[in-house]
């Protein structure tokens, strides 16, 4: 077979090992079509999943070359598919006699003409334009790609029709037109809810949230998600998307307990490898924090790989920590540009009052009476009439309940109150109340899904075990029954 | 086309001759004919649709749309404010080539001032978002930002001086609702906060005229607050004896919770 004397060769001649490279990356695509096959006669979609994971593994090795041959062994050539997709794929004349000689010596390329067959293939030419940056080709790939799509109906598509979506979606993105196809996202969601195609909905609707997030609209974005039918997340990504989107959505809206465990959950089950995204969910999720009035401990920044993103953000809970707002205006001016590219700067500027709060926090719990010209020289409040503004900031903080404190208006002071003792308060009471439920909760959730060990019901007790079972619990019945007629 | 939009610029001007005479009734009518009128153009929004004078119209229709809004802050209704600025945003959102108005900050600045006012805090903030960031330099929106930023902090001084730098003079009306709002705050923040006060000093701080209104103020709004000897002294809830009963029934729920999870534990 003249195949497998190429594949063995160790010729150290390029062309050679790359065509021979290129034959296993070719063998690979010819299995998963294989298996597509399978999957859309069984009608499995397991099948179908699986061919697209193994896929995403080869991503790196795709070249024209083995494109062009995987397309005419799997298509009809000539076929307006044929075509079509192969224009995309600029022909390697050299590599190309080479492969198509080798292949087309040991076996009749079987023609399939199944729907399936075809949205793989535009499926994998989108990818490989993607991933050589050729955009404005994806982008027209990807709108005939869609366009084959409406007018197919089966569940097996389904799958590589969500990854379709995303794709054409990204590829929009990269150029800078998304707001083109969001109604064309939209009809897609109503198409695929019509059909009870879940996983398309939840792309779609991540996909559409995206869209709407890209350019600010968090209006519509809300509107949408809160009419949107919801069910049990499909695949783990798109849960954690939609976490992110509707976090993001929460924060803006100042909902910031609900946005805060929406971005958290988000970022603990994304996957380990999905830096950039975890990345962004842990500096929404500091901001939200920071917002609440708590500050996030030091080894949220310490995460491995995301030291560096997450530098400016370590900066800005210091100076929230520490209350200063001189120094928060300085963090905030000097990386000014990260956070405009993160579009986090509105949330910085609510920040400032947070700042004020903690400052006023820390000398109410260190003076016991301090003037309001100092309190005002300590927050370091810019304005013209320092010491008013001084007087009213205090006396709402302490109608909010954010210190203990009284004024005397006459003597223009701040007279803060002693902290009472309290354990004899019902304060840890509740504390202790609420890390309990906690733990019946988990306890209850781990006995729900407790499983008995795989083998347990094969083991068969053997005669001589039941009997000494049965010797030892008698014997124990008596034994009790004896120590109750002690006691007494 | 062209007679329909003749038409419609005609009637236009009588409204703002109207306007500047401050004939509000007229202003009125014209401009619900008006709006009848409008809808008889494709070219504006929601249809969009592309004809040969759409720029004239879109440019007309912006036009009136942006009287109508300063039109319902003068006769004081925050309603007809509401929809007229709705109607007026796909202008400014998504018709970009038109050429850019010279209300369109004002217009966005009052807005925000409204939903402030109305204490609309997170559409205040969705409406913020909304801007593109050069558009916080402008002084209307600055000031509508430093306004809420001021109001949340408390520094509510700062509030009521912004009303002598206001950059438009349709915004005195929002300004005036809002220090009614801003003496309530300050109000209920002092009656936590001092023992008793003054009368000079409470007066001045609740921004009264003379010691009648205040007198007035406080049998009116705040009747626990007691006036005695020159002294304002605000009746705080006795919190010197601490609460001495136990809370029986949340005690007795959490302990029997604890026993049935317990009992549940194999």
């Amino acid at each position: 077979m003249t195949q497998d004397v190429e594949m063995h060769e160790q010729h150290p001649a390029p062309s050679n090992s790359y065509s021979s490279d290129s034959l296993s990356t070719l063998q690979h695509l010819k299995d998963i079509a294989a298996l597509i096959e399978t999957g859309a006669f069984s009608r499995e979609v397991r099948r179908v999943v699986r061919a697209v994971r193994w896929t995403i593994q080869l991503r790196k090795k795709l070249n024209d070359s083995v494109l062009s041959a995987f397309l005419n062994y799997v298509l009809v050539p000539g076929s307006e598919v044929n075509s079509r997709l192969s224009s995309y794929i600029t022909k390697d004349d050299e590599h190309d006699m080479e492969v198509d000689s080798a292949t087309s010596a040991n076996q009749a390329p079987a023609k399939h003409s199944l729907p399936e067959i075809e949205i793989y293939c535009y499926l994998l030419v989108l990818i490989f334009l993607l991933d050589k940056k050729r955009y404005a080709e994806a982008k027209a790939c990807s709108s005939a790609s869609i366009a084959r799509l409406k007018n197919l109906n089966r569940r097996t598509v389904d799958v590589l029709a969500s990854r379709l979506y995303f794709y054409y979606s990204l590829s929009y993105e990269l150029t800078g037109d998304l707001a083109e196809i969001r109604g064309n996202l939209l009809s897609f969601h109503r198409t695929a809810t019509l059909r009870h195609d879940e996983l398309g909905q939840e792309t779609l609707l991540n996909l559409l949230l995206r869209n709407y997030l890209h350019y600010n609209l968090y209006d519509q974005a809300e509107k949408l998600r809160s009419k949107a039918p919801r069910f049990e997340a499909h695949s783990n990504q798109q849960f954690c998307r939609y976490l992110f989107y509707l976090g993001k959505i929460r924060t803006i809206q100042l909902e910031y307990t609900d946005a805060k465990e929406s971005l958290l959950q988000a970022a603990r089950k994304a996957p380990r490898s999905a830096f950039g995204f975890r990345i962004q969910c842990n500096k929404w999720a500091v901001i939200v924090r920071l917002l609440l009035g708590e500050i996030p401990e030091r080894t949220v920044f310490m995460q491995k790989g995301m030291e560096k993103a997450l530098r400016p953000y370590f900066e800005l809970t210091n100076a929230v920590r520490i209350g200063d707002l001189g120094l928060f205006k300085t963090v905030a001016e000097k990386f000014a540009s990260t956070f405009s590219s993160d579009r986090t700067n509105n949330l910085i500027v609510r920040l400032r009052h947070n700042v004020i709060r903690t400052g006023l926090r820390n000398i109410s719990i260190s003076y016991s009476k301090i003037s309001l010209t100092d309190v005002a020289k300590k927050l370091s409040l810019d304005s013209p009439n320092p010491v008013a503004d001084a007087e009213s900031i205090v006396s709402k903080a302490i109608r909010d309940g954010a210190i203990e404190a009284t004024l005397d208006h006459a003597n223009g002071w701040m007279v803060s109150k002693e902290t009472g003792d309290i354990y004899s308060t019902n304060e840890p009471q509740i504390a202790f109340n609420s890390r309990i439920t906690f733990c019946l909760n988990m306890h209850n959730e781990a006995v729900r899904t407790l499983r008995f060990p795989p083998n347990s019901h094969k083991e068969k007790e053997s005669a001589e075990k039941r009997r000494e079972r049965h010797q030892q619990e008698q014997e124990l019945a008596k034994h009790i029954a004896e120590e109750d007629e002690d006691e007494f | 086309m062209d007679s329909k939009i003749t038409e419609v610029s005609q009637m236009f001007d009588r409204f703002q001759a109207s306007f500047m005479r401050k004939d509000y009734d007229t202003c009125d009518r014209l401009l619900s004919q008006l709006k009848v009128l409008l809808t008889e153009f494709k070219s504006l929004p929601p249809l969009f649709q592309e004809t040969p004078n759409n720029i004239r119209e879109l440019t007309l229709a912006r036009h009136i749309y942006e009287y109508a809004v300063i039109l319902s802050v003068k006769i004081e209704d925050q309603d007809a404010f509401e929809r007229d600025f709705f109607q007026l945003k796909p202008y400014y959102t998504d018709a970009r080539r038109l050429p850019p108005s010279a209300e369109e900050y004002p217009i966005l600045g009052l807005n925000l001032l409204r939903l402030l006012v109305q204490n609309r805090i997170a559409e205040f903030h969705t409406e913020l978002e909304l801007l593109p960031p050069n558009a916080l330099e402008n002084p209307c929106i600055k000031h509508a930002v430093e306004l809420e930023q001021s109001f949340m902090e408390g520094a509510y001084n700062c509030v009521l001086s912004a009303r002598q730098t206001v950059p438009h003079e349709t915004y005195v009306y929002f300004m005036d609702l809002l220090a009614k709002t801003v003496r309530d705050e300050i109000a209920g923040c002092s009656e936590k906060t001092y023992d008793s006060l003054s009368i000079k000093d409470a007066r001045q701080m609740l921004l009264f005229s003379s010691d009648q209104e205040l007198s007035e103020y406080i049998k009116e709004e705040r009747t626990e607050w007691e006036i005695k000897n020159g002294f304002v002294f605000f009746q705080r809830s006795k919190e010197s004896t601490p609460c001495k009963e136990i809370p029986s029934l949340q005690l007795i729920n959490q302990t029997l919770s604890y026993a049935r999870e317990l009992e549940r534990i194999v």
